[in-house]
């Protein structure tokens, strides 16, 4: 069987989509293979016990681009987004801190710490909203290549110089700290109650194998802060029938645009044929033609599995197996018989937001040192959601979903057994730690779904297990994201493009990479 | 009219480099340390009767070849090179011989991996090259970035060959390993740890971080671009110890007519008109100069020597963040012979001793050392780097007998379990053990021992939280930002008043960068 398309999209992951989408709103004939049986990648929703809807991987939504929100008309397509307006950080004294959108609010909880923090916040608030909206053009810009610079990549260069003058230098000084300080060494210069470095640092750890201490950490955590910019919802939330609801949203759009999408459509290899990509093969045989292919896998998939080595150069060869990953996160989700109770909680509204599982900056390093040499924290720093509370078709009525994203979990969990035993004692360690703050969420569990690493990687696809389709440190951003010199979401396959997490602005649901790569391959326009 | 033309606030091996150049360029200069000798942290002192111990700074440093050959110290110091790099005996009783030349260091190599001795040639090719760019950063008067002018442009030519020598394909690499962890790099290019933990204890050497953490690829960079053996440290010692080293400075500085005062302690830096004018010693003395330069480093510079009042809040703020960390002990060891290695067992063993010995069997040793000073800790099995001066220079101690001096990692400043007075026996004996399981006749051959713990270096070299570097080397403390952005071209806010140490560009290490790049700076403003 053989079809012609304009444009093949190898991935329905939500940069894959948001490429696709683009693409086909140009008028191009776009199909998108997705392998497995849904759409999303790790933005999905399934419902995995009856009657409950589980984001199975990522959790959470605030980094998605306004201009693509805008330019998709996603809220047309089903993009709703409850917002997330707490933090509820229980401690292992009993006592609990909640960080707080609302500003008043916020202050009183500060102030029942330390006064001098809670007048530090706006101060640091200011501070990160500058430096985001310093950063912001940068996650607009496709990175230059820097080892033969084109007219346009000088011209990159050169806006680039402008912009940093243009910040003034107290700003410029302290984005040149916060690219490669600890999380907790620049918390530490604003704030000097450890549960509020604590709980801000848990930001810079998300997805990361990397404790809030070490230097590096202070740069993701000022990824994490730029989804509240622009407006288009202020802070961190949760969409309308779970995660996979913006996939379906931007999946929606392109099919309104004539896109053409199939799941349960794995891609076994690109054709490639004189150096050009001419089409795909699925592991069933079938073969679809376009002269566009676009891969939204990560840098290993897209280089190393679905082409062969020797249509690659051995430099870039070389830089992609490189390219680092190490998952460094796990997810468990939970069916609940009812709400869980946590004894230090005073204020029940904030069930509506995030709890992090997070109690002091020793708490997060110590579970950081328990993973970094393999296996996972046995008391992890865990970043839990109930979406039930907010959006009543997660759970049925009276019962609830909770989300919980732990860190740390190593890719290597050998030490545990094999891998049902890795799951289970990884799933118990979580649980029995959540239990030590909410001593019945043990009677209410109806169902539970444990994520490894490596769950991640065999049923999503992500190497390793990362989230952000390899860690975003500094020797892996911009114009080194995957690799210099072909981080323009180009490939040296003539009309082999890729569009993921792997490539600038890197991970999250951001839709970043698959904008500018429809961008690119429209010839800058879009 | 004043005094003198400059003042220099301690004469540690900076203080000395500056007061040499302007001297030299005919400049009054006047020296004031309130120690009794010259030196700072590169000295020898007699700690047990009849033996000259380097106590802080040790080996032969990393002075840099051009302030060497412009202050003309050879004719005035001499050292002695070993071609031994770095031993590095192994928990299984074999080790691991780093040498000089590369193609005997390949085939130690070999022993562990076939593939790591191959690749070794490149990695060191790779490293010189990006090491030759770096050393070229480091001599430089960082820019006022983001403005950059005219003359920094200039002054970036010097970049310009070392940059050419790495080759275009290679600047990503460049930018790439900078901000990266070593131990990253070092996997990329090595399977062994025995192999990827000699070269990346470098790395650590003198930062708090583990060799996991990002930004150490730089600092085995710095040390590879001052070594002076094209890898990544130096080997050999000072004949006479650190203290001749700082001796030859302060000889050449005489020489050149600068005037040195010891036992003179600077209370404060007298500012008029918010220009600096003098110094007032805490005997009450007073002299005055048209510039005074700091040696000191920051928070003594702007806190006690000068007053917070005369700065605004930013630039108060960023220096109290600047972070210090000191995490190594200083422990010196007088011996009655030669420690005897399991590794060397039955041969001469005094080729292989007469360079650094390095216990760091392999990253995550390091790394796990490191761990615990997060919690305040330190560590139960140190990475060790040690010393034995007198294989080089018998004349260190009395005939037949033995110095070893240990940087013992990690240490932290603060012990959350209270004072050091009370704990600093007990890591010393922790770090004997260790090197007892290596060298099993330790113990037996000790005549004497003395321990500084960052507390101490701080109290008796005045460095802030023992840290030798003056301040963090980590990439937010770096070039421009080093020590804090108003001060990284070696001026302050205030007029005539100058900085010199290792608070400033380039950073620690007896290098006498920071000094000679100052010395420029001050001698271009009083043109």
């Amino acid at each position: 069987m053989t079809q012609n398309y304009d444009a093949i999209i190898v991935g329905g992951g939500h940069n894959g989509l948001t490429c696709a989408a683009y693409l086909a709103r140009a008028g191009r004939k776009v199909l998108v293979l997705e392998q497995r049986h849904v759409l999303g990648g790790a933005a999905v929703s399934e419902e995995i016990y009856p009657g409950f809807t589980y984001s199975v991987c990522s959790y959470v939504v605030s980094l998605l681009r306004p201009e693509v929100i805008r330019e998709l008309e996603l809220a047309k397509y089903g993009l709703k987004i409850h917002p997330n307006d707490s933090v509820f950080v229980p401690m292992e004294n009993g006592d609990s801190f909640t960080s707080y959108a609302d500003e008043t609010k916020a202050r009183r909880e500060f102030g029942r710490f330390s006064q001098r923090d809670a007048e530090m916040a706006s101060r640091f608030h200011e501070v990160m909203y500058k430096m985001a909206f310093a950063v912001k053009p940068i996650i607009g810009y496709v990175p230059p290549n820097i080892i033969k610079p084109s007219l346009r990549d000088l011209g990159t260069l050169k806006d680039l110089g402008k912009h940093m003058r243009g910040l003034g230098k107290e700003t410029f000084h302290e984005l040149c700290k916060i690219m490669v300080m600890s999380a907790d060494d620049f918390l530490g210069e604003y704030f000097e109650t450890d549960v509020i470095r604590a709980v801000h640092g848990m930001s810079g750890i998300i997805g990361t194998m990397l404790g809030v201490r070490s230097p590096g950490t202070a740069y993701v955590l000022l990824h994490h802060y730029m989804g509240e910019l622009d407006g288009a919802f202020t802070a961190w939330g949760a969409q309308q029938g779970g995660t996979g609801g913006v996939s379906e949203a931007i999946a929606g759009s392109a099919r309104n645009h004539g896109a053409e999408i199939r799941v349960s459509a794995p891609v076994a290899q690109v054709i490639v044929k004189n150096g050009s990509a001419v089409g795909v093969a699925l592991e069933n045989g079938d073969e679809f033609y376009a002269d566009t292919i676009v891969s939204g896998c990560d840098p290993k998939v897209t280089f190393r599995k679905l082409v062969e080595e020797k249509d690659l150069p051995a430099d870039l060869v070389r830089s992609i197996d490189k390219f680092k990953y190490r998952g460094s996160s796990g997810k468990v989700n939970l069916a609940l018989d009812g709400l869980p109770h946590f004894p230090s909680l005073k204020d029940p509204s904030v069930l509506k937001g995030a709890i992090d599982i997070c109690p002091s900056v020793r708490y997060i390093e110590k579970a950081y040192d328990d993973a970094k040499y393999g296996g996972f924290s046995k008391r992890p720093a865990m970043e839990v959601v109930i979406p039930s509370v907010v959006d009543p078709t997660m759970a049925p009525q009276g019962k609830h979903m909770m989300s919980i994203f732990v860190q740390y979990a190593a890719y290597d969990m050998s030490e545990y057994g094999n891998r049902d035993q890795q799951r289970e004692a990884f799933g118990n360690a979580v649980i029995d730690t959540l239990s030590e703050f909410a001593p019945n969420i043990k009677d209410l569990i109806l169902h539970k779904q444990v994520l490894t690493p490596w769950d991640l990687e065999q049923q999503i696809g992500l190497t390793e297990g990362n989230i952000f389709q390899g860690e975003l440190t500094l020797d892996q951003l911009f114009f080194l994201r995957p690799a210099a010199g072909w981080a323009d979401y180009r490939t040296p396959i003539r009309g082999y493009w890729q569009c993921g997490s792997g490539t600038h602005p890197g991970g999250g649901i951001t839709a970043g990479p698959g904008r500018l790569a429809a961008r690119e391959i429209l010839g800058g326009k879009l | 009219m004043a005094q003198y033309d400059v003042i220099i606030i301690g004469a540690g091996h900076n203080g000395l480099v500056t007061a040499a150049y302007l001297a030299q360029a005919g400049r009054r200069v006047l020296v004031l340390e309130k120690r009794d000798t010259v030196g700072g942290a590169a000295v020898s002192e007699e700690i047990f009767p009849g033996f000259k111990i380097s106590s802080v700074a040790d080996g032969c440093g990393y002075l840099s070849a051009k302030v060497r050959r412009e202050l003309k110290l050879d004719a005035r110091v001499e050292t002695v090179p070993s071609d031994v790099v770095a031993f590095c005996p192994q928990p299984d009783g074999t080790q691991l011989t780093i040498w000089r030349d590369t193609q005997r260091t390949a085939e130690e190599i070999a022993r562990f991996s076939k593939a790591d001795a191959e690749e070794y040639p490149k990695f060191v090719e790779l490293m010189s090259r990006i090491a030759d760019v770096v050393g070229g950063l480091m001599e430089m008067t960082p820019p006022d970035l983001p403005e950059i002018s005219l003359r920094d442009l200039l002054n970036g030519a010097a970049l310009l060959g070392p940059v050419r020598r790495l080759g275009r394909k290679r600047i990503p690499d460049l930018l790439r390993i900078l901000p990266m962890p070593s131990a990253d790099l070092l996997n990329e290019f090595f399977e062994a740890d025995a192999v990827r933990g000699a070269i990346g204890a470098s790395s650590v050497l003198n930062i708090t971080w583990g060799p996991q953490e990002n930004g150490t690829a730089y600092t085995l960079l710095s040390s590879w671009a001052q070594s002076g053996t094209g890898l990544f440290r130096s080997a050999g010692v000072v004949k006479g110890g650190m203290g001749a080293l700082t001796g030859a400075l302060a000889d050449a500085a005489r020489g050149f007519g600068a005037e040195i005062r010891t036992g003179a302690s600077v209370s404060e830096v007298i500012v008029a008109d918010e220009r600096a004018t003098g110094v007032r010693l805490s005997s009450g003395e007073e002299h005055t100069a048209a510039a005074v330069v700091s040696n000191a480093d920051p928070r003594t510079t702007f806190y006690e020597l000068l007053e917070p009042h005369y700065f605004d809040t930013l630039f108060v703020r960023q220096v109290e963040n600047i972070k210090y960390r000191g995490s190594a002990a200083r422990i010196h060891l007088a011996l009655s012979a030669l420690p005897e290695f399991t590794a060397l067992a039955g041969g001469d063993a005094t080729a292989q001793l007469s360079g650094p010995i390095q216990i760091a069997p392999s990253l995550d040793y390091v790394q796990k050392a490191f761990d615990c000073t997060k919690y305040g800790e330190y560590s139960r099995y140190p990475y060790l780097d040690l010393l034995i001066p007198t294989l080089s220079d018998p004349s260190l101690a009395p005939a037949g007998q033995h110095i070893l001096s240990i940087t013992a990692k990690y240490a932290p400043y603060e012990l959350d379990a209270g004072d050091w007075s009370a704990h600093k026996q007990s890591f010393a004996d922790v770090v004997i053990d260790t090197l007892a399981e290596y060298a099993p006749n330790i113990r037996d051959v000790i005549t004497d021992r003395h321990v500084l713990t960052p507390p101490d270096l701080e109290s008796l070299y005045g460095l802030p939280e023992g840290n030798p570097n003056h301040g963090e080397m980590t990439l937010e403390q770096f070039f421009h930002m080093r020590p804090i952005p108003s001060c990284a071209r070696y001026r302050t806010p205030i007029a005539g008043m100058y900085i010199c140490g290792a608070g400033a560009h380039p950073g620690g290490g007896v290098t006498g960068i920071p000094g000679h790049n100052a010395a420029r700076e001050i001698l271009k403003d009083s043109k």
